[in-house]
């Protein structure tokens, strides 16, 4: 028992530091399950993003409130569907004696359509049938809730993701120059803070979207990031005030290092993990934050499609007795936060070297 | 009526505004029943009980949007109109049951008497009717004077108060017109002082109006809420305040009020004795609320508590749990309680009262005729919005988003109402392929990102706005559809509905959903808001045409009648061949009733407010 830990203590030293946290991030068997189902969220991420599933999302498959496969066909559905009225096109328009602009245009228009041609050849084939139930059920456009949920999982990752690393190097950059430099830079620095996280955080996301005026992704990534870094800040700032006047700093500044040398080549590797590890803890946070800010109407505009803006759609779907967006969406969400949480977990312990 | 479909503010700041504000309403309230019970003890001892109602005698009801003002000149969207007919009176109302809606008498003695081939119009008032009390009074006793009448008909002019329903009055009473004009040129203050021939006064109680020419609709103006009667020194003491501060005739009065959560209406005590006698309606369930109200008085119920409940499903849950006594059914909620167009058996059995009615209300996209992107009345651009709104799928919107409970229109003039033409045809169906025809035709050619360009080559952007709130998100959404279907740039603008007036009335919005519910039935409500000289006010598409003009004007001439008929043929057909608006469907109004109420029947005019002719067993 001693001993193969005195082995494995030697093989340790002899390798680089992150070699010691992989292999011990290896050890860790929850680590890696959910290092692989964050692995596989981050794929199919990627395939959607490339356009290689989830294409047509928007596309109608079934029909409204299709159920999911195993529950059967609603008989209500296929009635209300059969009894949709066909489109009136025989008779002749009474113009009133009205002269249309148009007239030309549309004579040639209603020639092709009686023959048949030009762009309305095959145009009455071209509706597919929709189908009355579907995998995992349809929304009320009949869109596939397998489908929307994968999209969707693209753009709330994304978001996490992207925001979590702006909040990220804003709080890195910003407690680096106020634990480093102290003075009159942290005072000022110190102030700001105060000033963000006074301001309750709900609120101070919702003035900032509403100062942004704008909708989209880009700005959810920015309202998230810019109001996040409080809390990377605090831990980035203590850990610099603690770095900066160990023996390695000192020596660094006896050899004749630049203060921005020694802020980010020499302490700034020092403190990565916490760094790393406040990360990962931001992706999750903003994950469930963008979920918030679309369910209240701040969030993605209607042609984009995130867990937020799905979740939003739900409430009214449940009293109709519709769950099976409400139930798809939220396991993939509970499922991927819950990984992503338990990765952290395992990082934290991969990566601290006071936990040996 | 202008409405917002379903509409909700931004809750927080209305409510926590609201808080601070209306103290001081119920404050004013309070005090003034202290001094009035110094005062007069006797007055308030005889209504002792309106002031305390027992529990079981107050009616519950919930709205889904905000009151916006209470000053009837103010006034333009549906819920604080309601809330001003039992506010306010004014000479003329309407027939609560009668179908299709018919004037009758209210503060006046009996109709007006129509002279001079209808251009002078003789009003005699009700003697003894008495304001509800208010501390304007001063505590004094005060009836209503036909000067009153005046004042009021003078107010929906004045140049500063911007009244967006200034059209009921405009062009109509000799004279009028010139002493806003006055006042506006001018830059001076509006005189409502000075005499014009077409408002006299002649006696305390009798009002002689002179109008330039003769008006079949000039009654229904009368009968608007925005002319409830109201007294001079009322607007003095109130100032810019008053908006908060109603102070009418009507059956109920203000007891208490948080702006845009909750209001409190009692009965007013000084209502006159007015038996519930109506009798037109031969229909069963007309016949059933006659014998349920025949022999009481108007109002019956002494109290009536209005709660705010902007969600659908919340209002729902509160009816369910016997919270509120009424709701009108939103139709995304319609299959919990419906089960093809019936109530389903469950809430049969429980007693629940079902009455259903087709809103008087047309309900379509328009286009800004004088938006720099879409508008103008060359032939593409007029290609261009009968294309954008031929993409508009009309079946699923009523299918997907109305549940099913809303009935399909072409027509400018919905059911109901006089003008309405059932067998008219759609020239704008929905039709993808032929809407791309006619884009392709017209030289919008598709750029290498595969959307549409202007024809001389310049970006073509769709944008489409809206309330911010759910139901309209789903318009939004179905909007999207059409235009990835015609290949055209799209862009959602979602802002709140008071910004949404404002800009449409300012013309800078470019598409949108509109809708808009009979002041009155007839035709002419529907047709004024395209015609030209209304635009920056009703006209909110910026429409103007020299021979659509002078085919209202000529409309307006003849009244209702097979000639206007023809006309309004002719109208319509030219709103849709100039892509100007796409009517779509008018929504079927479902109210659910708890087995206590009696004597309700759906009001053919939305803005008149049931309540007062209820009771509660």
């Amino acid at each position: 028992m001693e001993s193969t830990r005195m082995e494995s203590a030697r093989m340790d030293s002899a390798r680089s530091l992150s070699a010691i946290a992989w292999g011990r991030l290896r050890r860790n068997r929850v680590g890696v399950v959910s290092l692989v189902v964050v692995a596989l969220f981050l794929l199919a991420l990627l395939a959607s993003a490339c356009g290689l599933i989830a294409q047509d999302w928007d596309r109608q498959y079934a029909l409204s409130f299709a159920p999911p496969t195993f529950m059967g066909a609603s008989q209500q559905a296929l009635q209300e569907e059969s009894s949709a009225w066909a489109p009136d096109t025989g008779t002749q328009l009474d113009m009133y004696g009205l002269h249309d602009p148009l007239q030309p245009v549309l004579d040639q228009l209603r020639i092709q359509q009686a023959q048949g041609s030009g762009s309305f050849k095959g145009a009455n084939e071209n509706t597919p049938e929709r189908s009355a139930t579907l995998v995992l059920g349809a929304d009320k456009w009949g869109r596939s809730i397998a489908l929307k949920v994968m999209k969707g999982a693209e753009t709330s990752v994304l978001v996490g993701i992207a925001s979590a690393l702006l909040a990220t190097a804003i709080g890195t950059l910003f407690g680096a120059f106020a634990g480093y430099l102290g003075g009159w830079v942290d005072a000022l620095i110190e102030w700001l803070y105060g000033v963000f996280t006074a301001i309750p955080y709900l609120l101070l996301v919702f003035a900032i979207a509403a100062v942004l005026q704008q909708k989209g992704v880009f700005t959810i990534i920015l309202i998230l990031g810019l109001t996040g870094w409080t809390g990377v800040y605090r831990l980035i700032r203590a850990e610099y005030l603690k770095h900066k006047v160990r023996e390695y700093v000192l020596a660094a500044e006896a050899i004749g290092a630049s203060h921005t040398r020694r802020m980010f080549v020499h302490i700034l590797p020092n403190v990565s993990h916490v760094i790393l590890v406040q990360l990962s803890q931001q992706v999750v946070n903003f994950i469930k934050a963008e979920v918030i800010l679309s369910f209240l109407g701040f969030g993605v505009p209607v042609d984009v499609v995130s867990w937020g803006s799905i979740l939003n759609e739900t409430p009214n779907e449940l009293i109709l007795g519709y769950g099976w967006q409400l139930i798809t969406c939220g396991l993939a969400m509970a499922i991927l936060v819950t990984a992503f949480a338990m990765l952290t977990d395992a990082l934290r312990d991969a990566l601290d070297p006071r936990l040996k | 009526m202008r409405f917002a479909l379903r509409r909700c503010g931004v809750l927080v700041w209305g409510v926590s505004l609201s808080l601070a504000l209306d103290l001081s309403v119920e404050l004013g309230l309070e005090w003034y029943w202290g001094a009035a019970g110094l005062g007069s003890g006797l007055s308030l001892t005889a209504h002792a009980e309106e002031v305390e109602p027992p529990a079981h005698r107050v009616l519950h009801i919930s709205s889904s949007t905000a009151e916006t003002t209470l000053d009837p000149v103010g006034i333009q969207d549906l819920y604080s109109a309601k809330l001003a007919s039992v506010l306010f009176e004014g000479a003329l109302t309407y027939d609560y049951l009668a179908s299709p809606a018919k004037l009758i008498p209210l503060l006046a003695e009996g109709m007006p008497e129509i002279s001079d081939g209808g251009k002078t119009w003789t009003i005699h008032l009700k003697k003894n009717v008495r304001f509800a009390p208010d501390p304007a009074f001063k505590g004094k006793e005060r009836t209503v004077q036909a000067s009153d009448m005046a004042y009021t008909l003078y107010r929906l002019l004045d140049p500063a108060l911007h009244s967006p329903f200034s059209f009921l009055l405009e062009g109509k009473l000799v004279g009028l017109d010139d002493l806003a004009k006055k006042a506006r040129e001018g830059k001076q203050p509006y005189d409502y002082k000075a005499k014009i021939p077409g408002v006299e006064v002649v006696d305390a109680s009798t009002l002689r109006l002179r109008l330039n020419a003769p008006d079949a609709n000039f009654g229904h103006s009368l009968a608007q809420p925005n002319l409830g009667i109201i007294a001079p020194e009322v607007v003095q003491f109130y100032g810019d305040q008053m908006g908060s501060h109603p102070v009418g005739t009507g059956p109920y009065f203000v007891k208490r009020w948080m702006r845009g959560a909750s209001m409190t209406l009692d009965r007013n005590p000084y209502y006159r004795a007015r038996p519930w006698a109506f009798e037109s309606g031969q229909d069963p369930a007309s016949q059933k609320v006659i014998q349920e109200m025949k022999g009481k008085m108007i109002p019956a119920i002494p109290r009536i508590e209005i709660k705010i409940i902007p969600e659908a499903q919340s209002a729902w849950l509160a009816f369910r749990r016997g919270e509120t006594d009424l709701i009108d059914l939103p139709s995304k909620l319609s299959p919990v309680a419906l089960s093809r167009g019936h109530l389903k058996a469950e809430l049969v059995k429980q007693g629940i009262q079902h009455e259903i009615a087709v809103e008087p209300e047309i309900i379509g996209n328009y286009m800004n005729l004088q938006d720099p992107m879409v508008g103008g009345m060359d032939p593409a651009h007029i290609a261009l919005r009968r294309a954008i709104l031929m993409s508009s799928d009309d079946e699923a919107m009523i299918r997907v988003i109305r549940k099913g409970q809303a009935v399909r229109l072409s027509y400018p003039v919905p059911p109901g109402v006089l003008g309405h033409d059932p067998k008219y045809k759609s020239m704008l169906p929905y039709d993808p392929v032929a809407a791309n025809f006619l884009l392709d035709a017209y030289g919008f050619k598709k750029a290498a990102d595969g959307l549409r360009r202007q024809p001389d080559g310049s970006p073509l952007v769709v944008r489409y706005w809206r309330t911010n709130e759910g139901e309209s998100r789903d318009m939004e959404e179905l909007a999207k559809r059409g235009m990835d279907q015609l290949h055209i740039r799209f862009e959602g603008h979602a802002v709140p509905f008071p910004d949404l007036l404002k800009a449409e009335r300012s013309c800078q919005v470019m598409m949108r959903q509109f809708a808009w519910i009979a002041d009155y039935p007839d035709g002419d409500d529907f047709m004024q808001l395209f015609y030209g000289p209304n635009i920056h006010a009703n006209n909110v598409f910026c429409f103007q045409d020299a021979q659509w003009d002078r085919l209202y004007q000529e409309t307006v001439a003849l009244g209702p009648g097979e000639k206007r008929d023809q006309l309004y043929q002719k109208m319509a057909r030219m709103i849709e061949m100039y892509g100007v608006m796409k009517i779509s469907h008018a929504r079927l109004h479902h109210e659910l009733l708890q087995p206590k109420v009696m004597g309700f029947h759906i009001s053919t005019i939305a803005s008149l407010a049931e309540w007062p002719f209820l009771d509660l067993r």
